[in-house]
């Protein structure tokens, strides 16, 4: 279910992802975080370490929206109301939930700009967490990986694993814009 | 970028940019990355000169827009090709069926233009998802149900046109047969609205299907005869409770007589709910293209006889399911409404299955609806609820075929008679197949009962993105509709690239309904603009032109 479990301060994911569960960024990360503006973080709530996330970052004192996120219908109002609001959002998800909710961001005009799925089956082990810290510092560079990977995330086998990814909107508009009004309602 | 066939660039420049004029240019669509999203991502034809694209996309915002663009194509002969969400992934999703038509995306018409608690309709546009309409009925506290597919993120409106199915209560089931009033846009720009919404004012559009004169709803079902900019649907009220209950047989032939009087409890409206067939000797349920997860701890010698490569000997799954005391057959059955209904409808079923011998009986608990969020999260399929999911992604890793990532499934479905002699029959004939190409299919498969009166035999079959491995599912997918036809089997529905195949085996009277069909479009929409090629119809320009 998509809700804003966590309302900081934009950044706080990177303190908590650094500080506490992904090992050095420091400053480094803080001058990456300065040039770079993640409106949200989506968590994919069908991932156990990832549902201890917002508790992490509740820690820092520093503000991100972290958004949960599930395939049905109610994570859908909150994610659209995200996707509206936004310009480039971070996300942790398995590769089923990546590619839908890259076919739903598509509509609001956001594309893929990065994702790494090197952390593959243990989302604990330090390549996963640097990544992720990577990637919610800013120390990632967005347009950074390589080309297939980063024009749409197809199924595979790969779809169990974990992946890291970054959407940002394009310079398309947004075919979708909220619901519209309501002509008639009767009652 | 392809052009339209016979289409000039300087042609297709003064189109779009008449487009452009009507939308805004914003809405008009050209750039690669743009009309990359408007390929289907489970084509069997990925990344091949045959693969059907998209030479622009136009986004208009009312019906009125849409009159105008049409007009447009008109005047420039531009092929056309609406969409409503283009999430129907595997049967064309955003795609169009020819190549080099220009995709008229509907996705900014998301209006719900009226909803009628009191008569039970909605009135929506094309753009309008099925999570939209879950989630406005419940944030206005509408005691109104909708029957949604799976996945739910598609049009209400666009599921109906393609044929679509939910799993709720049979009269909601078909989404198309639970349609009351289309508006159309014809191919010729002029506007029109079917049964009664052609009275101008009408109070009745949503409330009377048949009109007056020919009820021709039923052409804008999987055709190209017009843009259907609005369609009102009968929704159901929310019953007061939801009840599962389990029927098991212990012998393989019992099918027959089960199909049977199960079939009459339908025919008589007594049972309503969608009811499902499997094997409890098969352990967990597999998906086709989909690693089915841990399975139950199974019998060694029932899953050798499961996996045979020599197929399976049902004489001896039977009796090995009998030494372990298990049934063969198992019918979840859905009931809804009130309590004393439930347990009447229930007593139904155990009067009318108690003649075959060994049939046993567990109604489960009838639950209160709504169920509460906590009981709702831990409810892996949501659609029997009538709310919208996505979790049919979410199956499990795509597993691989012939050393290829599956990327996704399009469907073998053919319709068979609602008997236990097609169930065997049917599933003889594809558990042949399934062996013969080692198909990542489960070793049972069962009929699906969503339609009244007849099954439907699903068959996934995998996609890749090797055109190699590909050619070789479209090649089993022509021996399946063979096999098929030879049986009186049809499909009721199919991805793009088998439109003409499928079309092909409705052949009664030296292809008469394809002619007619045809006969229609060269009166409706003589330049061949609308939706050139879908459900294999076309005007007289491009089939004398021998484009497809």
């Amino acid at each position: 279910m998509m809700t804003r479990r966590t309302v900081l301060g934009a950044g706080l994911a990177l303190a908590s992802a650094c500080t506490i569960a992904f090992g050095e960024c420091g400053a480094s990360a803080r001058r990456h975080r300065e040039r770079r503006s993640i409106d949200a973080l989506l968590i994919d709530e069908s991932i156990e370490m990832l549902r201890q996330l917002p508790a992490f970052i509740t820690a820092s004192g520093r503000t991100l929206p972290v958004v949960g996120i599930r395939l049905d219908a109610a994570a859908h109002a909150g994610l659209r109301r995200v996707l509206d609001t936004s310009h480039a959002i971070v996300g942790i998800s398995l590769g089923a939930t990546l590619f839908c909710l890259e076919r739903i961001a598509w509509d609001h005009g956001f594309r893929l700009t990065g994702r790494s799925q090197r952390c593959a089956t243990d989302p604990g082990d330090d390549a996963c967490r640097h990544d992720v810290a990577a990637y919610l510092s800013g120390m990632h560079p967005l347009a950074a990986m390589p080309s297939q990977l980063i024009r749409t995330y197809r199924p595979s086998r790969a779809d169990g694993l974990l992946h890291t990814w970054v959407m940002q909107k394009s310079a398309s508009p947004q075919l979708r814009q909220g619901r519209r009004e309501i002509h008639e309602t009767a009652a | 970028m392809k052009l339209p066939p016979n289409v000039s660039q300087a042609d297709f420049s003064a189109a779009l940019k008449a487009f452009a004029s009507v939308v805004g240019d914003q809405w008009l669509f050209t750039a690669e990355e743009d009309l990359e999203l408007y390929r289907d991502s489970y084509s069997i034809l990925w990344g091949e000169p045959d693969e059907r694209t998209a030479s622009a996309a136009v986004a208009p915002d009312n019906a009125d827009q849409v009159v105008e663009l049409v007009k447009i194509a008109n005047r420039y002969r531009i092929p056309i090709y609406p969409i409503s969400t283009g999430k129907n992934l595997g049967y064309g999703g955003a795609a169009p069926a020819l190549t080099g038509s220009v995709v008229l995306d509907l996705k900014r018409m998301n209006r719900i233009v009226e909803i009628d608690e009191r008569h039970g309709y909605v009135v929506v546009e094309p753009g309008v998802s099925y999570f939209d309409l879950y989630n406005y009925i419940q944030e206005q506290g509408l005691k109104l149900w909708i029957d949604v597919p799976s996945p739910g993120w598609g049009s209400v409106l666009g599921n109906a046109l393609d044929g679509g199915v939910g799993v709720t209560l049979a009269p909601y089931r078909s989404h198309f047969d639970a349609q009351c009033g289309i508006e159309v846009v014809l191919p010729n720009g002029r506007m029109m609205r079917t049964g009664m919404g052609a009275l101008p004012g009408a109070k009745t559009w949503q409330q009377f299907k048949p009109g007056f004169g020919p009820r021709i709803d039923g052409l804008f079902k999987q055709s190209n005869y017009g843009v259907v900019t609005k369609m009102g649907f009968w929704l159901m009220p929310p019953p007061e409770n939801h009840a599962t209950g389990v029927v098991t047989t212990p012998n393989f032939r019992d099918i027959i007589p089960l199909v049977d009087a199960i079939g009459r409890l339908e025919q008589s409206k007594i049972v309503q709910g969608l009811w499902t067939l499997s094997s409890p000797t098969t352990g967990t349920p597999g998906f086709a293209a989909h690693e089915a997860g841990p399975s139950k701890q199974q019998d060694p010698k029932i899953l050798a006889i499961l996996n045979d490569p020599g197929g399976i000997d049902m004489d001896q799954l039977e009796a090995a399911a009998k030494s372990k005391g298990l049934p063969f057959w198992a019918c979840d059955f859905n009931f809804y409404g009130p309590r004393k209904l439930i347990e009447a409808q229930w007593d139904c079923v155990r009067d009318a299955l108690r003649e075959i011998p060994g049939a046993r009986f567990k109604l489960n608990e009838i639950r209160r609806l709504p169920l509460p969020p906590e009981e709702l999260a831990k409810t892996r399929d949501l659609g029997p609820f009538g709310i919208p999911t996505l979790r049919t992604f979410d199956l499990g890793p795509m597993i691989s075929y012939e050393g290829e990532d599956v990327v996704g499934h399009i469907f073998f479905s053919p319709v068979i008679p609602r008997t236990g002699e097609a169930v065997i029959e049917a599933m003889d004939v594809f558990a042949a197949i399934a062996r013969k190409y080692k198909l990542p299919c489960p070793p049972l498969q069962f009929p699906s009962s969503l339609f009244e009166r007849a099954f439907l035999f699903a068959v996934g079959l995998p996609v890749t993105r090797s055109a190699t491995v590909n050619a070789k599912i479209r090649d089993i997918i022509r021996e399946l509709v063979a096999i098929s036809a030879e049986r009186g089997w049809g499909e009721y529905r199919t991805a793009p690239a088998f439109y003409d195949l499928i079309m092909g085996v409705y052949s009664f009277s030296e292809h008469a309904l394809r002619e007619f069909l045809e006969t229609i479009k060269d009166a409706v929409d003589p330049n061949g603009i609308m939706s050139p090629g879908r459900y294999a119809i076309r005007s007289r320009h491009l089939r004398e032109a021998g484009i497809v």
